[in-house]
């Protein structure tokens, strides 16, 4: 007969012992949850340095077209600086390494720690993990510790990788940086990555819902980033900048020769952090389960009994649009200010590029000889593309979510055929991508002529559709990895976007042969605004969209749906 | 009569003696059929393949003589369906659900949905995600029953839903039957089909063990009594009752199993110091135990024909 313990052995050092044993489950299920945005984190933490690095010596190869190149990008630096920090050095491979590697990579670490943050805390709710959590002897201040340890954890290790990668990058533009400054380096973006995940967190327990949270969490950062990159052109604000987390980051830059570690600026980056995540605990244990802190009163509104009025709700495509309506305003709008930016920007850095001979090459790779168009076609457009393609890959996640949520099952139980699901997504995701792609197109060619620069507008129109074939072609991938293996369609297409980025930069410094430029998709799209269209590409295409959603057709007619 | 669900040698082999085996059913038309078994029994994976949902192994499926898997989607049109598992419909109100799955089938009933929210007294004004689970399963029976369908197939309708709510679901069950439709409900609670249902099939690891009308089914019937003495328990008197057994005795605490009427035993017991007296339903699997015991569990039985 087995032995059972006595009431009172549930309590003190037994108590005790299984509080820590659950702390370690919890930090093993946090490590879990974040593995593949750490292994996309760290490929990219990778991947950035290493390829700015090898293509120093490709733009600047002696020592006399370094001290030109770098001149010319400190020329540079002033138009770029509302998106990234004044250049440093850039004439030393740190130095460029560090401004066309390592700024923007802060970025993606920031968006990650906001992303997990909101996700490991509102999303378990929503799905009712953390009630169970919470059921538990953990206690909540103990779960959001254990939550915080495995984050910081899987932040430190894709550090590292952004590590391993500047030094590789900067050892294959034959130069040298200590350990101790990659180090340096490497603390305040592991800061300011805590810090973005106590944002995250705390905006988790003042929004009821992830993607409020996100929302709420993602507004704050913005605002310090646009506080930072104001106070890039305007040095008077300096001392308001402080506050943001971006400005105390820029602050070192331990690996430039010359550089420094702002050990000040870094240690406030801890410090915020550490108040951010006892603020978010302090919260968490107020608040309810479902319930936020900005969660007004319930009052006393009418019941309803009726179906909603709404005829978009009964429309196929415009239903999926409806509800995706706050994201896709956030997606049109995102474009039309990116539009509105960079063309406003473009004859000025056109000029600037246009009298730096290290740049004629970027001008004419563009098939123009005007650097402000250049600008727009080769910046703005292939921002554009990314942007199409992020937006894609966020439509891949909807789909993979029904999947998984069950709705999908709901919609299939109703008479429509399945291939009909597909067709609609499809539909879905290009009529989403050609309203944001007509709206900017549009700020673009509104603006462009006011700045004097010149945008062939049947050029543009073209360019906006290729980008909305862009998106499906990212979409029509997406469509038929779900209808096999749906768990892993985002991560697969996260690997296809990052490679789409990376090979026609890697291929030429590679030599790898020119028909491997047609494997990105990127490439696939071309430079139509100037070059007309690149009729490979749009082929390719065309049949991967073909393929991808008829393929999806014909897989959703045959499989399994349900939980 | 109409044959409203059809299946010859419906097999879904998920692998490890998991899934639905051999499955020969009828159920008729204007038929409230129950589909009773344990968790884990088979009973989701039979809905699922009545809804084409998941692909038999072997075997075939029909609602009113079409094909299931080769003609889901007119199949569809004469079905309404509650999942075992409700959706997860995040931000969305509850009067937008029925909006948006009504207009996968072409519009919805406004008087309909109505009249069914207020009898389940279901608010449709509420986001999803602020639903409790019974409010959730309150609004997968309106998806289910507000078009006008030949058969209704739910799936374990009343898990969640409070004891009026549930009285109110049996009312919407027989109306359905008065006005001359199917309902093919499945359920792990025996009292749930009896109160439902005109027949029943009861499912066990994955295979049909039993068809029956309702009345043939009392021999399944049982309850647990625990009864508690200040003084001596008339345990002789107990264990020679007939449809009593299972008899146990410890200290002044007796328990023992019912079938049948309860009023001799109570008469019984009545002459001992009673001093607490307590009946509850075995759980189904409890009552399959009883049934089955000493035996392996049978073999397919053809007994599935209406």
């Amino acid at each position: 007969m087995t032995a059972v313990p006595a009431a009172s052995s549930h309590t003190g050092s037994l108590a005790g012992g299984r509080s820590r044993d659950g702390v370690v489950t919890t930090v093993r299920y946090g490590l879990r949850a974040h593995r593949w945005a750490f292994a996309g984190v760290a490929f990219l933490g990778f991947v950035s340095p290493y390829a700015s690095g090898a293509s120093y010596l490709a733009a600047a190869g002696t020592a006399a077209a370094r001290a030109t190149f770098g001149r010319q990008t400190i020329a540079l630096g002033p138009q770029l600086a509302y998106l990234i920090p004044l250049p440093l050095r850039p004439d030393t491979v740190p130095g460029y390494l560090w401004w066309k590697g390592l700024t923007w990579l802060t970025l993606v670490f920031a968006a990650w720690g906001l992303a997990a943050a909101t996700g490991l805390i509102r999303n378990e709710e929503e799905r009712g993990l953390l009630e169970t959590w919470l059921a538990s002897p953990l206690g909540r201040t103990r779960l959001v510790l254990a939550r915080v340890a495995a984050f910081t954890l899987a932040a430190a290790g894709a550090v590292v990788f952004a590590g391993l990668g500047t030094a590789a990058g900067v050892a294959s533009g034959k130069a040298s940086v200590g350990l101790g400054s990659l180090v340096e380096q490497g603390l305040p973006l592991l800061g300011i990555t805590l810090v973005c995940f106590g944002v995250g967190l705390v905006a988790a327990q003042l929004a009821t819902t992830r993607r409020g949270a996100l929302g709420l969490g993602g507004v704050v950062l913005l605002a310090l980033y646009v506080l930072d990159a104001v106070a890039r052109v305007n040095p008077g604000l300096d001392g308001v900048a402080a506050i943001s987390p971006f400005h105390l980051t820029d602050l070192t830059t331990a690996i430039v020769p010359g550089g420094q570690f702002d050990g000040g600026a870094t240690l406030a980056l801890y410090l915020t952090a550490a108040v951010l995540i006892v603020l978010a605990t302090a919260a968490f244990r107020e608040r309810d389960l479902m319930g936020g802190l900005l969660r007004g009163r319930v009052t006393g509104t009418p019941v309803v009994h009726s179906p909603s009025g709404n005829p978009l709700l009964r429309l196929p495509v415009l239903r999926n649009l409806w509800q995706q309506r706050l994201g896709l305003i956030g997606w049109v709008v995102g474009t039309m200010v990116g539009a509105g930016l960079i063309v406003s920007l473009a004859r000025s850095t056109g000029k600037l590029l246009a009298s730096l001979s290290g740049f004629n090459r970027f001008v004419q790779s563009a098939g123009t000889s005007s650097a402000a168009t250049a600008v727009v076609s080769s910046v703005w457009l292939s921002i554009a593309a990314l942007i199409v393609a992020a937006y894609a890959i966020t439509q891949t996640s909807h789909w993979a979510s029904d999947d998984a949520e069950g709705r999908l099952e709901m919609e299939i139980a109703q008479p429509v055929p399945r291939w009909s699901v597909v067709a609609e997504r499809c539909a879905t995701l290009l009529v989403g991508a050609l309203v944001m792609m007509a709206l900017g197109s549009l700020v673009t060619a509104a603006i462009a002529p006011g700045q004097g620069v010149h945008v062939d507008t049947g050029r543009l129109v073209v360019a906006a559709g290729l980008l909305t074939l862009l998106a499906l072609s990212f979409g029509a991938i997406g469509a038929l990895v779900i209808a096999r293996f749906p768990r892993v369609a985002v991560p697969v297409l996260g690997v296809v976007a990052v490679a789409s980025f990376y090979l026609p930069l890697l291929a030429p410094l590679f030599r790898w042969p020119g028909w491997s430029l047609n494997l990105s998709l990127f490439h696939l799209y071309g430079t139509p605004l100037t070059t007309g269209i690149y009729w490979t590409g749009l082929w390719v295409m065309v049949a991967i969209v073909v393929v991808g959603f008829g393929g999806a057709m014909a897989a959703i007619r045959v499989r399994e749906v349900g939980r | 009569m109409a044959v409203a669900i059809r299946t010859e040698g419906l097999t879904k082999d998920y692998g490890e003696s998991h899934g639905l085996f051999g499955l020969d059913l009828e159920v008729a038309a204007g038929e409230v059929f129950g589909y009773l078994g344990p968790n884990g029994a088979g009973k989701t994976t039979t809905i699922r393949l009545l809804m084409d949902l998941v692909r038999p192994t072997h075997g075939r499926a029909e609602i009113f003589g079409v094909d299931c898997h080769a003609h889901p989607v007119e199949v569809k049109r004469m079905v309404g369906y509650l999942p075992g598992e409700m959706p997860q419909w995040g931000g969305l109100r509850g009067r937008d659900v029925v909006a948006y799955v009504g207009g996968l089938r072409g519009g919805v009933d406004a008087a309909r949905v109505k009249s069914l929210a207020e009898r389940l007294d279901l608010d449709l004004g509420r986001r999803y995600r602020l639903y409790s689970s019974g409010n959730k399963r309150k609004l997968g029976l309106v998806l289910a029953f507000m078009h006008p369908s030949r058969l209704l197939v739910l799936d374990e309708p009343t898990n969640g839903l409070d004891p009026l709510i549930q009285q109110e679901f049996y009312r919407l069950v027989e109306e359905e039957a008065a006005g001359g439709g199917t309902v093919f409900l499945s359920s792990h609670v025996l009292s749930e089909v009896e109160r439902a249902c005109q027949r029943v099939g009861i499912l066990r690891q994955g295979r049909l063990v039993q068809v029956a009308r309702l009345d043939e089914l009392h021999h399944l019937r049982y309850h647990r009594l625990e009864a508690d003495f200040s003084g001596e328990v008339p345990v002789a008197a107990v264990r020679a009752l007939a449809g009593v057994e299972d008899v146990t005795v410890e200290d002044h605490h007796l328990s023992c199993a019912v079938r049948g009427g309860f009023g001799p035993l109570l008469e019984v017991l009545g002459r001992g110091p009673i001093t607490n007296l307590v009946t509850h339903e075995p759980t189904l699997e409890e009552v399959f135990l009883a049934y089955f015991r000493d035996q392996e569990a049978p073999a397919v039985t053809p007994a599935g024909k209406a």
